[in-house]
């Protein structure tokens, strides 16, 4: 693919005149006022579907505001030859970006280290013991990146392995928070994550409540993390509710 | 496979297979016999009759990001195609043209047989169809010279997929390279060819300010499920996204750059005239649409799914434009051979077949103009 990019003309998208995009001041007395109107601990709505994909054991479409995901699971299936044997089944994770993800081409984040993250947040969550010698493939696609966009593929892949019967402890919930300034953003958008002094991911099993993976990055007070970590948990346990919803509903029809 | 195996070890003691097997046993067993069983009836397996296409639905603004974008789905294969408009200097051939480059993508998630790291086999030759469908101005350029012109676009055209899978074809295609051409005039006179002109795009329509700024519209187009029948759902994903495409009003600032010029700053930039003032798509000539059929025994089965494909290898994709001229015929191969009255057969089916698209592709035109 470099030597193709390099054989093509140099391009550029036009950017808008005027102001150019700079961060507002932090914002010490008032509240921040949220790009798409919402309050601070307002997550975007939701819209999860199962079976979006039919040639996949089971899929998941998930639509966040401007944030879609679409997950498709394989599996269980042959291991690669140069697997080693292994008792115990096995996760691999992958996570890419099209090319019209990202308002401007080319400029998706690092998918490898997308897909080791969603890895490292799902694994915990599988029964691996249930399929040994084998694996499950995850594969996940961001059609539209608007912001939030791990905690949004985790959710999804949790959605499709649910989807197609993999052996679960329980499905798994993503929600990140910007920290900025003052504020605590729940579920921040593309322009929020790009201001922001901090965040934090969780993701955790909502009827267990356990958590299996959470990432803290950035500027941040002990107190700020805790008030962080119980709105994260409560979203969490919100969206597990939303993913039983939809689960439950391609399970009463299964062909629309 | 593994409960179908057991069954199968249970039913191997009893001397009539078929009659005593389940019927998804034997599908998966004998998927030619099953699916032989079914043609004789003059159906198949999903209920089709043999030259009926699937479902097809087109919904245009699929990505909020992307400049147009589309997503089209015949059955349950699913195409979401987007294009993405950056400004390019134009080379020095063509000062005053823009350009459109064509990529078709089959990511992981589409199909069981697609791993990471691994490309399908089939996306490049795919993207290659499309861009020759879609850009075939290019082509017609060359040929336009006397009459015989539209005669050898057509040769061409026809070359295209011959060259791809060279290999394969030298011994099983059904036409010499003596013949290739007679039996091509009939072809040509089947679908009546007046004359082919322009193509598709224009792409003057893409140009800013010449010499100095064109469009360079990135068309990519991902591969959601895979069912059977790629190219022809890419082109209507592409077709559509092409439809959708608005080109935002922009304008030349002092640096030579250009910049989008929004609402807010309209007045702030008044001294500056817009290069392109109002917002607005681009005129579409003689849209192609595509059919692909395959060609088994004695048999057409239209608009194939991927089990079909991949039990009953040799395809004919059929491309009309919106005059029902034809714009590319290619069989890539494969074990059968075809004969002249099985392509006017797929012609046929292909003239029909437009007319659906049509009516379904201006739909969703309409329905997007309402909002």
């Amino acid at each position: 693919m470099a030597g193709k990019a390099s054989a093509t003309p140099a391009t550029y998208s036009p950017s808008p005149t005027g102001h150019r995009k700079k961060r507002p001041p932090t914002l010490t007395d008032s509240d921040w006022i949220r790009p798409d109107g919402r309050t601070v601990h307002q997550c975007r709505p939701a819209f999860l579907r199962t079976g979006a994909v039919n040639s996949a054991s089971g899929s998941a479409y998930a639509e966040f505001g401007n944030t879609k995901v679409i997950v498709s699971v394989f599996g269980p299936r042959e291991s690669k030859k140069a697997m080693m044997y292994s008792d115990t089944g096995r996760l691999n994770c992958n996570v890419s970006y099209t090319n019209f993800a990202t308002p401007n081409r080319s400029q998706a984040p690092e998918p490898k280290d997308l897909s080791s993250m969603l890895h490292k947040a799902l694994e915990g969550a599988i029964i691996l013991k249930s399929f040994p010698k084998t694996t499950v493939d995850v594969f996940a696609l961001v059609l539209e990146s608007g912001g939030s966009d791990l905690p949004v593929i985790t959710t999804c892949a949790s959605l499709a392995l649910a989807d197609a019967g993999i052996m679960l402890y329980d499905m798994v919930a993503s929600v990140s928070v910007s920290c900025y300034g003052k504020n605590l953003l729940i579920d921040p958008v593309s322009e929020e994550e790009s201001y922001q002094d901090g965040s934090l991911l969780i993701t955790c099993m909502p009827s267990r409540n356990e958590v299996t993976q959470m990432t803290v990055t950035g500027d941040w007070s002990t107190p700020k993390i805790h008030e962080a970590m119980q709105l994260c948990l409560d979203a969490c346990s919100k969206l597990g509710k939303i993913m039983r919803t939809s689960l439950k509903e391609s399970a009463s029809c299964p062909h629309d | 496979m593994r409960p179908i195996d057991a069954n199968y070890n249970s039913m191997a003691t009893t001397n009539d297979l078929s009659s005593e097997m389940e019927v998804d046993a034997f599908r998966r067993l004998f998927p030619l016999r099953f699916h032989e069983r079914h043609l004789l009836e003059s159906i198949r397996p999903d209920g089709r009759p043999l030259g009926r296409a699937r479902d097809t639905t087109v919904m245009l603004g699929a990505v909020a990001s992307a400049n147009g974008s589309a997503l089209a789905k015949i059955g349950s294969t699913a195409m979401l195609a987007a294009i993405k408009l950056e400004v390019m200097t134009p080379t020095m051939e063509a000062p005053d043209e823009g350009c459109i480059a064509i990529d078709f993508h089959m990511p992981p998630i589409c199909s069981p047989l697609i791993r990471p790291g691994r490309p399908a086999e089939v996306a490049p030759v795919i993207s290659k169809q499309l861009s020759d469908t879609i850009l075939r101005q290019a082509i017609t350029r060359n040929y336009l010279v006397d009459d015989s012109a539209s005669f050898s676009l057509n040769v061409h055209c026809l070359c295209i997929g011959i060259q791809e899978k060279k290999t394969k074809i030298t011994k099983r295609m059904f036409l010499t390279s003596s013949s290739f051409s007679s039996h091509l005039y009939k072809v040509a006179i089947i679908s009546e060819i007046p004359h082919l002109s322009s193509g598709m795009i224009d792409m003057k329509e893409l140009s800013l300010v010449s010499g100095k700024a064109a469009w360079m519209a990135y068309l990519d187009i991902y591969c959601l499920d895979a069912d059977g029948a790629l190219f022809d759902a890419a082109l209507l994903s592409a077709v559509g996204a092409l439809s959708h495409l608005r080109i935002p009003v922009v304008s030349l600032n002092d640096d030579g750059r250009i910049v989008l010029l929004s609402d807010d700053n309209a007045v702030a930039m008044k001294e500056n005239e817009p290069v392109n003032k109002e917002k607005r798509k681009l005129n579409l000539n003689r849209v192609p649409y595509s059919l692909t059929c395959i060609l088994h025994k004695n048999y057409i089965l239209a608009d194939p799914t991927s089990e079909e494909e991949s039990i009953m290898e040799t395809f004919l994709t059929v491309v009309l434009d919106s005059s029902f001229q034809l714009v590319s015929l290619n069989k890539p191969g494969g074990p059968g051979l075809a004969h002249t009255s099985a392509i006017q057969d797929c012609i046929i089916l292909t003239r029909q077949r437009v007319g659906e698209l049509q009516k379904i592709l201006n739909e969703a035109i309409s329905d997007m103009e309402i909002d």
